[in-house]
Formats: structure tokens, sequence, C-alpha cells
């Protein structure tokens, strides 16, 4: 970092304020994340607005302060702010954080007096994230290390923002001058705002000048300073400067500027508070960084600050002001954590297990300080990469190895003793003999010396091959059956042609390959059982099949017959104008037909079930239910018979995939039980066009068709004493308290469970869980062919450690993000069928709220950060995931957001997502493609290069650009505004002038079309169990520009594409801008009550279309109006921006103006 | 004389209920129970409980309307509580036990069973109570 050395560096903080009509918004900063360092956006160049505004230098304490701004003045706006100098001993600094703009780290310019490490903070950022202890530098220069710092916002200090509409210039005499004695020349500190982004930097140099307080920050570490003069700069530092230096010009910014913003200080606050309020303090002498912390030491997560406010320029003037690029994104980052896998390398891959936090409490009264949930998430078939299959062990001769007593299979963490005749069981600690076949020695270290033949006892994933004890019932063949609706809406769609060609062309590749069965059921007002000859079933009540055998035939011996059926499928049905549907007789007719072998039940259903048991009525999807009690009944299963229904499939080994297609209502909080209790899936195309969802539905049948399956599954998940999984979510049944059945499971599912603690006080040092799934293969096609084609029962057996920790930090440094939210997403849902949305939506908020404010409290104590909101490293995405889960389809707004059925249908479809296409569907990926398209990138590398990742925000969409969303299950283009004709015309062709949702894009014969499809390819083929459907949108014309009334604008969005709620929630408000204001507010509100809010407000909010987010402001607003504890300095929004013309709020909120004057007041007695 | 023949009746009927539950209601604890330590599985479980649900319901109605046709306001003052939940309950569709469900459901309906294994107890001895007068009385 370095400093400015320039006394006029007092003036920066007025001229920071008065720039521009400023409106604060807040940003979250993360000062010292090492953990960024990759952001690139964070960097404050990046903002060029800001930057001119702020040069000013830092007031230059130290002796021979060095100059430290690295950065030219103008290239580093954010600098100058921040800048305060430092005596040359001074080890203090703490690097800003990457991500913010950090002067310091561009220009390396000045290195000054400092140690190496004190001059270059960044060179830490790439280090990992926890460095052993032994990196802490020493005393002194660890200072440096630390990106404590910088808590962008404090609340405290500005005196005086005022809005544009109201001010309350304030001038305050400036009680005290800076330097106090004992500090001496050090005075000047350096100041902690270095971290700052630009906007915030300004502030800070605002209240710098203003605060009265000052005198007291310096007494207050005296001790300190002696020793390092500078090396507390932070804490201290800025606001005596400021004062010093420019007492004159404290009067001066204020009343210039625009934005309101009052810190009150409180007169008893601690200097520290007050001033530095975003600082964490660093501990006495050492620091580590955030994401290392040593258990000695919480400091370090201090750090990260929540939230901070920045300003930003003129509202109504282009540039947002708001300084989105150091929010947090996870963007091209890998959320999965290997934190244990060093500690424990033999666990399972994360794949398979993740654990909302690795470190398990060792006492109640620690779990009921964790509001994250105790759970994991365990996909136990997942997709490995080559190279890492899971190996198969076969035990023939001996049988399986398991502990006698907790049943639990052997494994990498058993120990054996008594020279190799006992083995202890790991998660019951018994004592049991190891069977002659599989006794060896141990070595001298206690190590079988057969070790490394038995992969069972090194690897965490294991497949056992299950002697004929472990089955019930030889393995059956594989048996797909269709039941298939030919009413008057399917054949219009064009949906039964798909589904025939479909279905033939996957013939071969069907699992199982000489016993594979099949069979159809079509319906319509009658079943017909199809195949081999048809016949046709009229009597609803009563079904009987007449020879249920006859009506599946294998596969390989009849296979001209099926070919022949499949073809003339639709022409059969060509003329049928049928629009009745007796769904439920054809069920129970498929279930008489299966009941013999269990297999897969395929479901095409398009049109309401209208006729025979398990009729349903036309629900509706009714305004006025919607905010009452009896909204969740919509969503629950309308007739019992389904639920019964499903229950029986699932006994009988029967798993249900429902297609659904039509474009009415459907009632698929109904059908979809089938699915979610036999574990299957339901795959939802609304107003099916075959012209344009052909593709989708071929993909994703065939996927269905072909992938892996493992049949007959059951699942149980061990754990060791103290510890009980209690309730399990997703899509499945519950055989028994622990058992879950999964007829036919596979590689996209993934369940979670909630653990809890049974002991108040656990002894262990660690928590073993092993998940056992006892699987009939039929479809290992290349393994199989050559054993048997008679399947085979095999275990997967998947085992994980995890440490038991007393320490609530620890838990949070071992938690994980990714789990945490898919844990969060299901118990949101299953909230849905039980109470409101709007309810399901605030649980999720609460919870997040809450863990993020029990963890400042477990450190603010320490380091008096009152009012801060601060959080671990492990947890930066947190906040974001939870507010994108509540803009989902299956959460988000209320009636007019998303139809019945795409709700329902998304809420099954998310309760079996594994935990990365969960988080990539809520921060979908963003990538700009124009210039890939134009540069045509010869090498792998260097076409990654350009198609980074962008935010997810207004800005970063070029209005000469041409974007690709894609969140796993659709793409979505986004063509600029601007973007060349000739482009376009290229890629779509004579199309080009058409309306965009009407268009579907083809390969043209030209370069740039080839390249686009080639793209496309490529990004499906990253994640295949979907099909991304592409969408096109146009800039301006497609969405935001024909707002003749909010509602039905955004209707229409949400209706065409779901990117319209991209469009709708995200484009207006840069997405995380918009979220996280959201969260932040709502989390500065909350706070504010425990805070006697000194909290200070200002946001801007670009409100076009978002009429959702301008009634939670509104009613924001009007709370913190009423609220004893907040004092709003003024709050304006243009009343055309509620008509909808005009798009920015200006709001200003500030907590407790007067008390402020007040306080003052007594401090300059 | 009436008197007491009604509440004789009402007696034996109450027993009826209280039968019901020792056969029944009892067994459906205990069917709670097992299927909780995984001796019998959800299916045969929900089946045998939601067997006896009705007729449980019947039963209290009919004992409910015993008192109200006899003029023992008190007593059927008392019962009424339990006839709302049970009417409610029925109305909502949710009497019968969900075999999908049961496992997240057990905690609740166990404790809801035991609280009518209480509440029937005490209006046991009530009437008990009433039938002991009554005689007295004559």
């Amino acid at each position: 970092m370095q400093y400015g050395q320039s006394k006029g560096g007092g003036s920066s903080p007025a001229r920071s304020l008065i720039r521009k009509r400023s409106f604060v918004t807040m940003g979250t900063e993360y000062p010292n994340r090492p953990t960024f360092p990759s952001r690139p956006a964070a960097t404050p160049f990046g903002v060029p607005q800001s930057t001119t505004p702020f040069q000013s230098s830092r007031p230059v304490v130290g002796s021979d302060a060095s100059a430290f701004r690295p950065a030219p003045p103008t290239s580093s706006p954010a600098m100058s702010s921040s800048g305060p100098m430092v005596g040359p001993g001074i080890s203090t600094f703490r690097p800003m954080p990457p991500g913010t703009n950090d002067a310091g780290r561009p220009p390396p310019t000045a290195t000054p007096p400092y140690g190496p490490t004190v001059s270059d903070p960044f060179p830490r950022f790439p280090s990992p994230q926890f460095p052993s202890t032994a990196q802490v530098p020493p005393p002194r220069t660890s200072m440096p290390g630390q990106p404590v710092v910088a808590a962008p916002v404090r609340p405290v200090s500005g005196p005086f923002s005022t809005p544009p509409g109201a001010h309350y210039p304030q001038i305050q005499p400036p009680t005290v001058p800076m330097g106090s004695p004992p500090q001496g020349a050090n005075t000047m500190q350096p100041s902690p705002h270095v971290h700052q982004g630009p906007m915030q930097s300004q502030f800070t140099a605002a209240r710098a000048t203003t605060q009265p307080s000052s005198p007291l920050a310096g007494s207050a570490y005296p001790a300190a300073r002696p020793g390092f003069q500078s090396g507390f700069p932070g804490y201290i530092s800025q606001q005596p400067s400021g004062f010093a230096q420019a007492p004159p010009r404290q009067s001066v910014p204020f009343p210039s500027q625009p934005g309101g913003y009052v810190p009150p200080v409180p007169a008893a606050s601690s200097p520290y508070l007050s001033q530095q309020g975003g600082f964490a303090p660093p501990p006495p002498l050492t620091s580590q960084r955030p994401g290392s912390m040593p258990p000695t030491s919480a400091m370090q997560g201090l750090v990260e600050d929540f939230s901070s406010f920045s300003i930003g320029s003129v509202p109504g003037s282009f540039d947002s002001g708001l300084d989105s690029k150091v929010l947090p994104r996870p963007i091209d980052v890998d959320l999965e954590r290997n934190v244990l896998s060093e500690m424990y390398p033999m666990n399972c891959s994360s794949r398979f297990l993740r654990l909302t936090t690795s470190g398990i409490p060792n006492s109640q009264s620690l779990a009921s300080r964790w509001h994250l949930s105790l759970g994991a998430v365990v996909c136990p078939l997942a997709e490995a990469p080559d190279g890492e299959e899971v190996p198969v062990v076969n035990f023939a001769p001996t049988g399986i190895i398991r502990c006698r007593r907790c049943r639990t299979y052997v494994n990498p963490y058993v120990t054996f003793t008594d020279s190799g005749r006992k083995w202890r069981c790991n998660i019951c600690a018994l004592l049991n003999e190891v069977p002659g076949e599989y006794f060896a020695h141990l070595d001298a270290s206690g190590r079988r010396v057969d070790l490394d033949q038995r992969p069972e006892l090194t690897k965490g994933s294991v497949e056992f091959i299950a002697p004929a004890e472990y089955m019930v019932r030889p393995p059956m063949p594989p048996l797909y059956f269709f039941l298939i609706d030919v009413s008057l809406t399917a054949v219009r769609s064009g949906m039964l042609e798909v589904l025939a060609q479909t279905i033939k062309n996957s013939l071969d590749s069907l699992p199982g390959f000489p016993r594979t069965q099949i069979g159809f059921i079509t319906y319509d007002s009658t079943s017909s059982l199809t195949q081999p000859q048809m016949m046709v079933m009229s009597d609803l009540e009563d079904v009987f099949v007449p020879l249920p055998d006859d009506l599946l035939v294998n596969l390989s011996e009849s296979r001209t017959v099926v070919d022949a059926f499949l073809d003339s499928l639709p022409s059969m049905f060509q003329d049928n104008v049928n629009v009745e549907s007796a769904f439920g007789p054809a069920l129970k007719t498929a279930f008489m037909v299966m009941n013999q072998l269990g297999g897969k039940l395929l479901i095409f259903q398009s049109s309401l079930p209208s006729l025979g048991v398990g009729r349903l009525k036309l629900r509706g999807d009714d305004l006025r239910v919607y905010g009452t009690d009896k909204e969740h009944t919509l969503r629950v299963p309308e007739d019992p018979f389904y639920k019964q229904m499903a229950a029986d499939f699932t006994k009988y080994q029967i798993a249900v995939n429902v297609y659904a297609f039509s474009d009415k209502y459907t009632d698929i909080a109904t059908i979809g039980t089938l699915a979610k209790y036999t574990g299957g899936q339901v795959y939802y195309y609304p107003s099916f066009q075959a012209s344009i969802h052909k593709d989708r539905l071929r993909h994703e049948l065939t996927r269905d068709l072909t992938r892996e399956i493992a049949w007959e599954s059951v699942m149980r998940i061990r754990c060791g004493k103290g510890v009980r999984f209690t309730t399990y979510h997703g899509n499945f049944m519950l055989r028994s308290t622990d058992l879950i059945a999964l007829p036919a499971v596979d590689c996209d599912k993934a369940y979670a469970m909630q653990l809890s603690l049974e002991e108040t006080l656990l002894t262990s040092q660690t928590v073993f869980f092993q998940i056992a799934l006892l699987v009939s293969w039929n479809t290992f096609l290349t393994i199989k062919r050559y054993t048997s084609s008679s399947g085979e029962r095999r275990i997967r057996v998947h085992t994980a450690a995890a440490p038991v920790v007393s320490d609530l930090g620890e838990m949070y440094r071992l938690s994980d993000t990714g789990a945490i939210i898919s844990l969060f997403t299901r118990l949101a849902i299953e909230k849905t069928l039980t109470s409101k949305l709007e309810e399901a939506r605030n649980s999720i908020q609460l919870r997040i709220v809450k863990a993020l404010r029990e963890y400042r409290n477990l450190h603010a104590v320490q380091h008096r950060v009152a009012g801060r909101m601060i959080y671990p490293e492990s947890l930066k995405y947190l906040p974001l995931y939870g507010l994108a889960l509540c803009k989902t389809t299956a959460l988000r707004g209320g009636y007019a957001d998303a139809q019945l059925d795409e709700r329902c249908a998304a809420g099954y479809t998310m309760m079996a997502l594994p935990v990365k296409r969960l988080l990539k569907l809520l921060y979908p990926k963003l990538i700009r493609i124009d210039e890939y398209l134009l540069k045509k990138p010869s090498s792998p590398e260097e076409s990654k290069d350009i198609l980074k990742g962008v935010p997810l925000t207004s800005e970063s969409l070029d209005p000469q650009g041409l974007y690709l969303y894609d969140d796993g299950f659709r793409f979505v283009i986004w063509f600029g505004r601007m973007l060349s004709p000739n482009m376009i015309q290229s890629l779509l062709g004579e199309n080009f002038a058409a309306d965009f949702s009407k268009v579907s894009l083809q390969e043209l014969d030209n370069e740039m079309s080839r390249e686009l499809m080639g793209l496309l390819k490529r990004q499906r083929e990253n994640d295949r169990s979907y099909y991304q459907l592409c969408h096109l949108v146009r800039q301006g014309l497609d969405s935001a520009s024909t707002p003749t009334s909010p509602a039905k604008c955004i209707k229409v969005m949400t209706r065409f594409l779901y990117v319209q709620s991209f469009m709708v929630y995200r484009v207006p408000i840069p997405v995380e801008v918009g979220t996280c204001c959201h969260l932040q507010l709502w989390m500065v509100y909350s706070m504010s009550k425990s805070f006697h809010g000194r909290n200070l407000l200002l946001v801007l909010i670009d409100t076009i279309d978002c009429c959702a987010y301008l009634n939670f402001l509104v009613t924001l607003v009007e709370e913190l109006i009423f609220s004893p504890h907040v004092g709003i300095i003024s709050y304006t929004w243009t009343s055309h921006a509620l008509r909808c013309g005009s798009r920015k709020i200006v709001l200003v909120l500030s907590a407790a103006p007067f008390a402020w004057g007040e306080q003052h007041e007594r401090n300059a007695n | 004389m009436g008197d007491l023949l009604s509440w004789l009746f009402s007696f034996f009927l109450l027993v009826a209920v209280l039968e019901h539950y020792n056969c029944n209601y009892l067994l459906q604890l205990m069917c709670l129970a097992d299927l909780e330590y995984d001796y019998v599985n959800p299916y045969d479980s929900a089946s045998r409980i939601n067997r006896v649900v009705v007729p449980e319901f019947a039963l209290q109605g009919a004992l409910c309307f015993l008192h109200l046709v006899t003029g023992h306001w008190l007593m059927f003052l008392i019962c009424l509580p339990y006839l709302y939940y049970n009417i409610k309950v029925y109305t909502d569709r949710c009497h019968l036990v969900d075999v999908t469900e049961i496992f997240n459901q057990l905690p609740w309906d166990k404790k809801v069973r035991l609280y009518k294994l209480g509440y029937l107890v005490i209006l046991l001895a009530f009437s008990i109570f009433w039938m002991v007068w009554s005689i007295v009385d004559e």
C-alpha cells in the first residue's frame, strides 16, 4: 500500500463528499478477503468516473511518511481517501482487500518503509486461505497481511449526509484535534480506509474529518502505538489525521453533499467503533488472514465485512454509482470445499457427500447457536470423472465384513488390533473378529501389510458385490413402461410424434440388453393396452387386465413389433378428437401390469386427468388465495389417490417419471407426487410445441432412458454415536425411520438430510458417516456384459469423517455454502407446502440473518465492532445465494410471478438437484460471446479466456454485446440494442427483424453461425442432464420497452422465459446489488433493533419493472419510519418512479440523526 | 331411573370407545412406536391405523349425541372440544395417516393420540362419578 504524503489529503474527504449529488449505495466490501484475488472487477480502476473526484491526498503522518500512493492520484481515486500514511515502523497496514479498490496493489511503486510484507499487501491474497500458523509474520510485520482493517462503512461516523431532498448540513466543530500526544508523530496513521472501494472511501474521508471523537481514538490504543506507532493504523488513524490537517474543510464538504448521510457518533462509543466502524481491530500482535483462523485468534473472521456504503454518482446519470464489482460473486469459482480432504484424505469425494459444516458441534448448546442447520447433501451415484471410478470389491468367500453391532461396513477408518485378528468399528467402537480369509498381518506401524491391495481400506468410496443374502429376489430385468396420453392436445402439439421417434431411437441403448422388457398404454377417455396387440378398456371403474404377462414384451425378442407400434403410434391417433383423459384408471392398469417386476414408468401427460378414479378438479390458480392462509393448499396434492398410488409404486419397486406438456393447468402439484415418492423426476414443458421443444424432449427423454440406473435401491446413512439423522428431504419415500427407498436412482439425484445431536456432550474427537446404498445394476454395460446378463446386486459405500469442534468459529470456518443452500432449498420448498411463499422466503432469510448475527456476536464482543455485519470467508456467497433462492421460480413473488404448474414443477425438480447444478441454477453463468464469435480463437485456452463469466448485473450487459446466459436448464441469448446488424443477420438469417420470441436459432451457412452453434453445443456437453433450449432476447424490445402496465409487463416477461425473470429482477437492479441491497437493508434493519441503530443507509435503486421490489422498499421504509431505533433523514422517490416512467428511487435512511447532534454537543462540552 | 339408564348407557359407550382405544387406539400407538423402531413397515402400519380411525370418530360422535339427548349438558360440553377436533380433522381430510409422510408426522401423531387417550380417561372418570351419583341418588 502506498501512502499519500500530501497534507492536502485532508481535503480529499471534503471533495469526495461534494462530488456530484451523491447517493449512497450499499455495497459489500470484502476488504480483506484474500480469497478473492481473482476478482478483477474489484480494482478501483474499473470505475473511471468515480476516480477523479476523490483524489485527495492523504495526510501524511509518519515523520518520513513516504508517499504511499503508489498510484498516481488519478489512477486510483479510491486510494486517495484511503491512504493515510504510516510511520516508518508501521507494520500495521492492512492490505486492502484485493477486490476493493486497493490502490496499493497496482503500482508497486511505493514500497517504502515497510518491510517487504507491508509494502505489498497483495501477495498474500494468493496464499491459501488457511495458511499454517507458520505463515504468520513476526508480530509487527504480520499486520500488513491482515485484511482486517477496512470496513467500508462506518455507520457511525458521517455526520452529515443529507440527501438532496433533505439536508442536514451539519458542521461540526472538530472537537479534538487529532494528534494525541502519545501518538506523536505517528498520529497520522495510515487510514484503514484504504481498503474501501472508491465510493466508500469518500465517505470515510468525510467522516474522518467530521468526527469529533478522534481524540478518543487516539487514546484508545495508546499502548499499541508507541510500540508500533502505526501498528494499528487501522483503528484510529484516519480521523485524527483528517482533523488535524484539514479542520477547515470539514465544514465545507457537508453542505455540499447531496447524499444524506448521517452518522451519529455516539460519544460513548469507543473510538474504534465510531470511527472505524469498518475495521476489525487487529489482534494485538499477530493476525492472520481471515481464512486461516487459528483457534487462538478469532479475529480473522472479522475481516470480512458485510455491509459497506459507498457513494455513487448522480442519480439519473449513467453510472450507477455503485461499484457492483466489489461484491462477491461466485463466478468461475468452484465452491466445492476440500477442507476435509486434506484433514481426512480417505474421505469420500465431496461429489458424494457434503456436510453443511464439517465441524460437528460437541454439545447441544453449541449446536443451538448454529443457525444454518446441521445436515448433509448426498448424491450417492454422482458421476465420477474418468480415472476416479469407484472400485469394486468382491468378498465372495468371506462375505462382506461388517460390524456385528451397528452393521457398519469395513472402511478406511477401522483400526486393526491384536496383530490383525480383530478390528475396531469406527462408528460404534466394538471389537470384531477378522474372518480367517480376511486376515493379514500388521506391520510395525500397525498397518495391514496388504493395505494397498484393499481398496476398501484406503478409499472412501467402494462398491461391494452383494452375496445372495442381500437380495430379497434376484435382480429383475429392467422394465420400461410408457403411459401415453393420446388426447387431442397431445396429438395437436406434435408430442406423440417426437415421443415415438425418440423412444424408437433409444431402444438400442436401453440398459440390460437381452432382458429388457417394455410395454405401452395409451389413454384418452378409455385406456388402451397396446402391445403386442391392442386392447381397449372402456370400463374405468373396475379395470381388468386380461393378460398381464402379454402386455410386456421382451424387447430383444419382439423388437419388430415394438418398432412397428412406435411407427404407427402417431398416425393411429391422428384423428383423435377426444379431450378427456382417464389418467387414474390407466395408472392403475400400469400398476397391475408392472407389480410383478417393478421397473420404470414414464408418464406422458398433456391434460388434466378428467375421468375415472383420480380425476382432478380445475383448482386453478386463484389470485385471491395468495397471501391468505389457504395459499399453500394450491401446492399440495389434492387427491389422496395419487399419494396412495405413489406409495404402492414404491412398495413394488416402480419408479415414476412424469412428463407434462399441457399449456393449461394440469395440476402438477398432484401428479408430481407420483414422482416425488418414487424417487423420480418431473419434466415440465409448458405449452409444448414440437417445433420449438422437440430437441429438449428428445434429449431429456433419451437421457432418462439410457443413463445408468440403479434399481431397487435402498439407502441408509449411519453415523457415529451421539449424532443422528433426523429428517430427510428429497424425492423418495422413507421405508423406515432411516431407510430411504429408491426404486430407481441415477447420477442426477441428490438427497438432503438433517442431523441432530442425541447427547448433550460429544466425547469423541471425530464423527464418522457412512452412506450405504444397496442397488441392483442392470446397466453395467461395460463390465456387465461378460460377467452375466442377469444383473447384479451391489452395495455402494461412502465413508467420511468429520472433526468434532468446540468452537463456533471453527464451525463457521468449516461450513459449506453449497450444502447449506441445497438444504435450505429443500426446506423452503417443503415449507411452501404448509405455509405461504412469503413465509418460506422469510425463513431462509431469517436463518441467514441469525447466523450472521451470531457470527458477529462471536467476534464483536471481543473486538468491539458492534453494528457491523461481518461474516466468515466460507460463507461469503451465502447471502447472495439465499436471495437468489428467494427469486427462483419455486419461491418467488406471488400469483403473477410464476404459473402454479411451473412453480410446482420447479419445486419438484429442485428437490432432487445435486449441489453443483443447483448453484448454477441460482446463480447462472453469463458470458459475453460476440468477441468470441468475431475472433474465433484457435486454442482452447484462448477461448476460455475470452469466455470468462461476467457478473449478472445490468452493468455488465453492454448494449453492443451479445451474451449467453446459462442456468443449466436453458440458454438465453441476449442481443444488445447496439449490436452490429451484420452479426444479427448472420446469426439469424432473414429472421433478424422478427419478434425474437418466435425465432428459433438454427445453424446457417456462415462461419459465425456455425461458431455459435458449436459453442452452444460445447456448453451443453458440460451439463448433460438437461437440455438447454435456446431463447433469444433483444434488449429493449422484448422486455422492458413495452411497459403498458407493470403487472402486464411482468406477466409477459415471466411467461416467456425465465430469463425474463432475469430481466425483471436482475437486470434493472444489478442483480447482486439488488439482492444485496435487499438483504442488507433487511439485515441492517434487523440489526438496528439491537444496535440502537446508528445505521446509515443511502440506497439508490433502479426500479424499472420491479414492482415487487418496490413494495418491499415501501414496506421497509414505513417500518423504519416507525421504528424507535432508527431515524430517517430523508427518503425520496419521485412519484413517477412509482408510475413506472422513471427508474430511480433514492432512499436516504439514517439512524437517529438528532441523537447524534446531542452527543456531539456533549462531546464539545 | 331413566337417568341411571342413560348414564349406564353412556358409560358403556365410553368403555366401548376406550375399548376401542385399548384394542385399537393403543394399538395405533403401538403401531407408531413399532414403526419408529422399525418393527413394522409403514404400509401395514398405516393401513392398520387407518382402519380404526373412522369407527372411533363415529363412536365419539354417538357419545356426544347421547349426552345431548339425555340432557347431560355438562358432559356434552366436555365432549365438545374433542368432537370439534375430530370434525375438523375429518373435514380437512387429514384424519387418515399418510403413508408417504408417516415418518415426518410420527411425533405429532403420537402426541395427538396420547392426548386423546388422556381426555377419554378423564371423561370416563366423570361418567363413572355421575353414574355412581345417580345410583346413590336413586
